[in-house]
């Protein structure tokens, strides 16, 4: 447990020393916000929904680039190699990663989320609670899908390239429960409506934790 | 018997099986009340998903053997059966598009099946994009098997999520609730049995020529010298 609040805080320390994954998530998904607005004609309103939508590509695309920066940093100065020689077992390290990958997104999501209300229209903004509850989930699946993922792109030739043709067909299903049930967030809608589909998000975000952890090992030992 | 002459027994088969369905899809089976000749299609287009659901899950059975096993053969058949499951998912597609244009009066709608199919055509091709990129065999075996596996795991919340991805069209009905003539089932277990018997034939060379691309890569690295 120690070790992999150690690893936790290295990524983190790292990351604040030098925020350019924060940074580089924040301005990208804000500049998604924006050119999403092409979309619209002049003067339209979104319909609630789409609203939904909009805001969950900023987010996923935002989350891909932060993706990348955690595995990608331990290859640069070969510092993956110093990891898999320290005492650090293959679940910890994918749960520190998570933990971390988490952090990172969770981080950007606090400026992403706050512009989309500033330019889409405060009129969405119903329930922050449960829409909280929502994001965390959200953010758990696609944290859990893409530590893997960025563990596997980090070993190809083609790096972090690869990662967003390799998350994106997986986390699809999430991200359309997501829209769905933040679109209803959206338009007010009573809890009851779609708590199930909470439940959908959280088992997804366990069985990519599970799967990753089972599958880390494999994968590091390449 | 010498692999050959089995081989070529099985396509002979093959070759006689398809005969014996195409002819009864179309001589043997009534023509559909409403939708008329363009039903037929069904008969491909079932057979086709068939050999795909056969080839994405012994793709996952082959993942999981590979990651304990850890031998060359299982990263073969999981790479056969992927690129033959994304040739046959690839016609379910087309011919359910086919199939929907005269009858949905649309090409495309996102009914839950058709989105499902959709995302497993785009994991797997991700699943071949990896593929290429890693050149070396055992890193390769092993990213691929991990796709595999978390591909399939994917599968059933794939389905869920299709549920509620758009509301579904209202002229759509689902293939499960055409009801069929007892001449029809006939004509559809043939051309599912020859279906199947395409995809085990298909894998088989597929997974010979990956077995011949290691060899001459081994050859390959033997004579630059890299290997003893």
């Amino acid at each position: 447990m120690n070790l992999f609040w150690l690893l936790v805080h290295k990524d983190l320390r790292a990351e604040l020393r030098r925020p350019e994954a924060v940074v580089s998530m924040v301005f990208f998904g804000f500049l998604l916000l924006v050119l999403l607005n092409v979309a619209l004609p002049p003067g339209a309103r979104l319909a609630p929904e789409s609203a939904a939508g909009v805001l969950w590509v900023a987010i996923s695309f935002a989350a891909v680039l932060g993706l990348g920066k955690t595995m990608s940093r331990e290859k640069d100065n070969r510092c993956i190699d110093g990891l898999l020689l320290s005492p650090v077992s293959a679940e910890t390290l994918f749960a520190a990663k998570l933990t971390a990958n988490f952090a990172l997104i969770a981080a950007s999501e606090l400026s992403i989320v706050p512009l989309f209300f500033v330019l889409y229209g405060d009129t969405f903004f119903r329930a922050p609670a449960v829409l909280a509850g929502v994001i965390i989930l959200a953010t758990g699946g696609m944290a859990a899908t893409g530590t893997l993922f960025s563990a596997l792109t980090a070993g190809t030739t083609r790096n972090e390239a690869l990662l967003p043709l390799l998350f994106y067909p997986i986390v699809m299903p999430l991200l359309a429960i997501t829209v769905k049930v933040t679109g209803m967030i959206f338009q007010g809608e009573p809890l009851a409506q779609y708590v199930s589909w909470l439940y959908v998000m959280g088992a997804y975000a366990l069985i990519f934790t599970g799967a990753g952890m089972l599958l880390m090992r494999p994968v590091l030992r390449q | 018997m010498p692999e050959r002459i089995r081989d070529n027994l099985a396509i002979a088969t093959a070759w006689g099986l398809f005969a014996l369905a195409i002819s009864l899809v179309f001589f043997y089976a009534p023509t559909e009340k409403v939708m008329g000749v363009i039903q037929k299609i069904f008969y491909v287009h079932l057979g086709s998903a068939l050999a795909a659901a056969l080839s994405f899950s012994t793709a996952f059975i082959a993942g999981i053997a590979y990651l304990t096993k850890r031998q060359r053969r299982w990263d073969r058949l999981g790479a056969a059966s992927i690129e033959v499951g994304m040739v046959f998912t690839t016609l379910v597609l087309i011919t359910g598009s086919l199939w929907g244009r005269p009858v949905w009066n649309t090409w495309w709608t996102w009914d839950p099946r058709l989105t499902t199919s959709l995302i497993l055509w785009f994991i797997y091709g991700a699943y071949l994009i990896l593929r290429a990129a890693v050149p070396q065999p055992d890193k390769r075996a092993t990213y691929c098997a991990v796709m595999a596996i978390i591909g399939f795991i994917d599968v059933p919340v794939v389905f869920l999520s299709a549920r509620l991805w758009r509301t579904i069209h209202p002229v759509v009905i689902r293939a499960g609730s055409i009801d069929m003539a007892p001449a029809m089932i006939v004509a559809l277990v043939a051309s599912l049995a020859a279906f199947s018997l395409l995809w085990l034939i298909l894998l088989r060379q597929r997974i010979k020529a990956l077995e011949l691309d290691e060899r001459l890569f081994s050859l390959e690295q033997r004579l630059d010298g890299d290997m003893p």
